[in-house]
């Protein structure tokens, strides 16, 4: 919201400068967004009176005026706008005046007619951003005064108000606040509030809820024009156009008193008034020239003809004040916040009034805002004013609230005394009474002891409170040891030489998987879905830093991943999920010159196997997404958690730069499984060391092409031969030629390890025993050794 | 017999003079002082020699073979120094060294990391709860009128069924008192979704921290306590904290917290929310709970959130928070070390 700076020093008696105020403002707890200039300070600019104005004799567009500056001299001015007449009033700049855009002003020769200076247009003057012809002042503008006299710098503050404070919505709620901060002295002179009536013939509320307070004032032999000069320069300084003196008049007192105001023709209303929901399909042409069709979910304010207003919104065309108006009615009234703000979300308008009705209003201010803008009108015209006010509804009550002083200080921690804690009150408006605290009509938002502790607090700041710890012990919970799990499971992968990145959980929907959660109001289709998986994001990730030459990418995510569920089952709807994604060179490029590989699946199943080792395993994946070439599933303590595949090559190829032909190895995993396995509480328990040396022997075998190294495995364990403690391939190749294994065949180095657990082994113990290994390996699979 | 001994004498300290490198000197050695030597051979021949001469000669070829083992030693020493410090005469230190593959954690993770760690100093626990959650434990538990903006579909990811997803993780502290009696000390990090139109400074899904203490005797005093120790871990400890009356529907009375620090910024910037637990709340959870286990007159808290993103802009003097999502490793490879 803007405040006008000059405007609010009406209701605020001080000498602080706009940036002392705002701190002031800033330690209530109205956070200051900006503070801005508008107008200029330009002299020789002053109020002049067009006296004549005759056709130039040179040029078809432009004419000569001779123009009174109220000094008594009258000055010859060319002119090229046509929205004037004679006896119109307009800024004049005389030589000397420097416009805002730099135009320097003097006297000239306009096509061989001098020319003594200007006639500006608001644009010109730096008062308006755009506007065409003459700025045509009110009549009653005293003639010959300066520019800066008459409209000066005006400093706007632009605010950001809590949505619990709508009485901040208005110049007198600021200036009180501030006030009570200590920024200056509060002026404001009540208005007398005009005696009260109600008649039911002039209107009738149809539900209380709807419409608590409402009241109409009756203003007769009205003259509407142009509003002065002042008040409509202030409603253009907080954002509001100028329209004529009455609806003006309404808006400057709803920025004055937070109150929304509408006035009626009060001779085009025919019958009486209902405030009433809409009939399904009813319509209203707007103020803003669109026709609404409403619903009967609409509050309205309709005559026997119909809708005349969207209640709190907008009024309509027909019953507005026109130039022809001669009585009006001011409405001032409280509604439902819930229903005007559906109604405007539903018809997508936005108004000031809106703004401020669904924050809240009540009967009090409206009766006084009533009061004030009737005042107001008089004051300016020679209408007449009925005494009464006509109302309906609720008036406004007292609200008196209960407050423990012990409760305060031991609620807030602060050691104030009774009569400090009173002081503060008071300095807000509240009331001390037997009961308790009357609570001023304006403060919806304090409703309970603890909103008047919030009003101590504020006032008495924060700074002066001691701080303090109290500590008390909690045991550990489940999620400390999930974080804990997955913190650890991160620095395993970091010291793999993984990158951690972090990737959107709102995608688009995945055109396969049924079980894809759906946003019902996405922002777009490429946000319109939950990821079911984290491998599309990490895709998207390599695509990426492969586009910027990186030739090595390796990443992880720990992150949540979504799926809807049948009703019944027993899997989490949420779950953390690992992913990881390998591809490009192995080692970074380096002058070692150490062996130049890409990524494999056996580096992503290395990494894997050690996290927890022994207790994770493999085996080929039965399903197989239609992206991927080879999967393996993978097992944590027997329990399939999650795989670990190849891209398709046609599908790698689509991320890759031309030229590069790199692999790309994915896996995810649920992260449950996975931690579980990793930390299971409970101390780790040694093997106590051998003293005993072991025996190592290596063979290379020739074996079938076809033969895998799990069945290999699998023999070796189903040879049961007790000394056999351990065995690993060392080195496996196949010859295309021929020359070093025959063709259909590969060749397989095998490190076997003997050890004894109660003495030293001898070599010609261990003789035996790979005998029968090999045997075993050659009988059953046809291995032998290689010569 | 002598003459033979001395002239083998002279030859063999000229030669220990001659050898030059190692291997040379090991043949000299072996020439001289192996077993069939030219010592032992000539200690042989003394059997030889008549009962006078024996000791005299044999005497002659002990110094010799004493001085010269000596000699040896010290001119097998010098070759040693000299070829040590040969060895790495080619190499250029200078050259980089050996590069090994090297991870990293996401910003974000380390940052969330050090939070987490500050806060268990203090004795939080951690707590968590799920993204997609319902009305209630999103609004109505924190207070949040029915007519309130934030509920509207312009503001807040809805699913087909009426759920949401939260938008912020305040949810959290209505789930960890549903659970569980005061009192009550939790941290929660985790995701956020707001319909905001993606930007230098908003994300639709972004990353918060919520801070919950909940027991007998907490106020506003702890709350300040607790924010400003915090952020002095966090921020240095010549970091000053400002508390700006604000207001949250669930929290009562609320502040933002400001802060400002010679080593990040001059002017205040605004950091995160707080306040103490509005009764409102505590109400909300006992009639889920079906108890008064949070009867406001006896229990009280405080709360306090962030953005970490915001917070990591912040620190790391990152202008766009989009920059977060790209990934590029080039930009987390800087986040190599620890904060």
């Amino acid at each position: 919201m803007k405040i006008a700076l000059s405007w609010l020093y009406d209701y605020l008696k001080t000498s602080q400068t706009a940036q002392e105020l705002a701190q002031v403002l800033t330690r209530a707890g109205i956070e200051v967004k900006s503070i801005s200039s508008l107008g200029v300070r330009v002299s020789h600019v002053r109020v002049a009176q067009i006296c004549s104005s005759e056709k130039h004799p040179n040029a078809d567009r432009l004419s000569v005026c001779q123009v009174d500056d109220g000094s008594g001299k009258t000055h010859q001015i060319v002119c090229g706008a046509k929205n004037y007449h004679p006896g119109d009033k307009v800024f004049l700049a005389l030589p000397g005046a420097i416009l805002p855009g730099g135009i320097n002003i003097q006297v000239s020769q306009l096509r061989g007619v001098q020319s003594e200076g200007m006639m500006c247009s608001a644009q010109e003057l730096g008062l308006e951003e755009e506007s065409a012809g003459l700025y045509i002042l009110p009549s009653q503008t005293p003639l010959g005064m300066e520019l800066n006299t008459l409209l000066p710098e005006e400093t706007i503050l632009e605010l950001e108000v809590t949505p619990n404070r709508p009485d901040w919505l208005g110049h007198l709620g600021i200036a009180r606040e501030a006030a009570a901060f200590g920024a200056g002295d509060f002026h404001w002179k009540e208005e007398v509030l005009p005696p009260m009536k109600r008649d039911h013939s002039l209107f009738s509320i149809e539900s209380l809820e709807q419409c608590s307070f409402y009241s109409l004032r009756s203003l007769h032999n009205i003259s509407v024009k142009k509003s002065p000069l002042l008040l409509e320069r202030r409603l253009q300084a907080v954002g509001l156009r100028g329209v004529n003196n009455i609806v003006d008049c309404t808006n400057y007192v709803m920025m004055e008193t937070a109150h929304p105001l509408h006035a009626f023709d009060a001779d085009k209303i025919k019958g009486t008034l209902s405030i009433r929901f809409a009939h399904e399909g009813e319509k209203l042409r707007a103020l803003d020239g669109k026709t609404y069709t409403l619903r009967d979910v609409d509050l309205i304010i309709a005559d026997q003809h119909g809708p005349q207003a969207l209640a709190g919104i907008i009024g309509g065309a027909a019953s507005s004040v026109t130039e022809t108006t001669k009585s009006i009615f001011i409405e001032s009234a409280v509604f439902n916040p819930s229903t005007l703000q559906a109604s405007a979300r539903f018809h997508h308008l936005h108004t000031e009034a809106l703004y401020r009705f669904e924050r809240g209003t009540q009967a009090h201010s409206a009766l006084e805002a009533s009061a004030r803008v009737s005042s107001l009108i008089l004051s300016e015209s020679e209408a007449e004013a009925v005494e009464e006010i006509f109302v309906a509804g609720s008036l406004p009550e007292k609200r008196i609230l209960p407050l423990r002083f012990h409760r305060v200080r031991k609620q807030l921690g602060i050691t104030l005394c009774n009569e400090g804690i009173s002081s503060l009150l008071k300095k807000l408006g509240l009331l001390p009474s037997p009961e308790g605290w009357e609570v001023p009509p304006w403060r919806l938002d304090l409703t309970r002891e603890v909103d008047l502790m919030e009003e101590i607090v504020r006032l008495h700041g924060l700074e002066s409170i001691q701080a303090s710890h109290r500590s008390f012990t909690l045991p550990s919970t489940p999620a400390d040891h999930a974080y804990d799990a997955a913190m650890l499971l991160r620095r395993r992968l970091l010291a793999a030489g993984l990158q951690e990145v972090k990737t959107p959980i709102l995608c688009s929907a995945p055109p396969t998987n049924q079980n894809a959660l759906l946003l019902r109001n996405p922002m777009g289709e490429e946000h319109a879905c939950l990821r079911t998986s984290l491998i599309p994001g990490l895709l998207e990730v390599a695509k990426r830093n492969l586009y910027q030459k990186e030739n090595s990418v390796s990443i992880f995510e720990i992150g949540k991943i979504f799926q809807s569920l049948p009703k019944n089952s027993l899997d989490h709807e949420e779950s953390l999920s690992l992913g990881i994604l390998m591809t490009g060179q192995q080692v970074p490029l380096s002058w070692r010159r150490r062996e130049e590989r890409s990524f494999d699946l056996y580096d992503l199943k290395g990494i894997f196997e050690h996290l927890v080792p022994g207790k994770i395993s493999f085996s080929s994946s039965k399903t197989l997404f239609p992206s991927y070439a080879l999967a393996l599933d993978f097992f944590c303590d027997s329990k399939r958690c999650g795989y670990l595949a190849y891209l398709t090559p046609s599908e790698a190829r689509e991320l890759m730069l031309t030229g590069q032909e790199y692999s790309v190895i994915v896996a995810e995993v649920a992260l449950s499984s996975l931690c579980k396995t990793m930390r299971d509480h409970s101390w780790q328990k040694i093997i106590p060391l051998s003293k005993f040396p072991s025996i190592t022997r290596d063979f290379s075998l020739v074996l079938n092409k076809e033969i895998t190294y799990d069945l290999i495995e699998q023999e070796l364990l189903a040879a049961r031969e007790p000394l056999l403690k351990k065995w690993m391939p060392l080195d496996t190749f196949t010859d295309v030629k021929g020359e070093k294994v025959p063709l259909g065949k590969k060749s397989l180095t095998l490190q076997f390890t003997f050890h004894h657990d109660d003495r030293t082994l001898r070599a010609q113990e261990v003789q035996p025993v790979c005998e029968h290994l090999l045997l075993r390996l050659k009988k059953t699979l046809g291995i032998e050794i290689r010569s | 017999m002598k003459e033979d001994i001395e002239q083998q004498e002279r030859a063999s300290l000229l030669a220990l003079e001659r050898a030059t490198e190692t291997d040379s000197l090991k043949e000299v050695r072996l020439h001289y002082l192996g077993k069939n030597g030219v010592i032992s051979l000539l200690s042989e021949k003394m059997k030889t020699l008549s009962k006078e001469e024996r000791p005299i000669l044999g005497r002659h070829l002990h110094q010799w073979r004493t001085t010269f083992s000596q000699a040896l030693e010290t001119k097998e020493k010098l070759l040693n120094q000299r070829a040590d410090s040969m060895a790495f005469e080619d190499l250029d230190s200078s050259l980089p060294g050996t590069s090994f593959p090297q991870g990293g954690l996401h910003p974000l993770t380390l940052l969330t990391d050090r939070v987490v760690q500050i806060f268990r100093r203090l004795g939080f626990s951690l707590a968590e709860g799920p993204d997609i959650d319902d009305e209630w434990h999103c609004f109505d538990a924190l207070n949040t009128p029915a007519h309130h903006p934030a509920r509207q579909e312009q503001d807040t990811f809805y699913l087909p069924d009426g759920r949401l997803l939260r938008t912020h993780t305040s949810t959290v502290q209505i789930r960890a008192m549903e659970e569980a009696v005061p009192p009550l000390r939790i941290i929660a990090p985790g995701s956020a979704y707001r319909r905001d139109e993606v930007d230098a400074t908003h994300l639709a899904q972004f990353t918060q921290m919520e801070v919950l203490c909940v027991g007998e005797e907490i106020t506003l005093a702890d709350l300040k306590g607790t924010a400003e120790y915090f952020l002095r871990e966090l921020l240095g400890p010549q970091t000053e904290c400002r508390f700006r009356p604000h207001f949250f529907p669930f929290t009562e009375p609320s502040f933002e917290i400001d802060i400002r620090s010679p080593i990040i910024s001059r002017k205040w910037l605004e950091l995160a929310g707080c306040g103490m637990v509005d009764p409102a709340v505590f109400q909300a959870v006992n009639q889920r709970r079906g108890d008064s286990a949070y009867d406001p007159e006896y229990i009280s808290g405080f709360a306090f959130g962030f953005g970490l993103e915001r917070l990591l802009m912040i620190l790391a003097q990152i202008p766009d928070i989009r920059m977060l999502l790209e990934n590029d490793l080039r930009l987390l490879k800087q986040f190599s070390g620890e904060f």
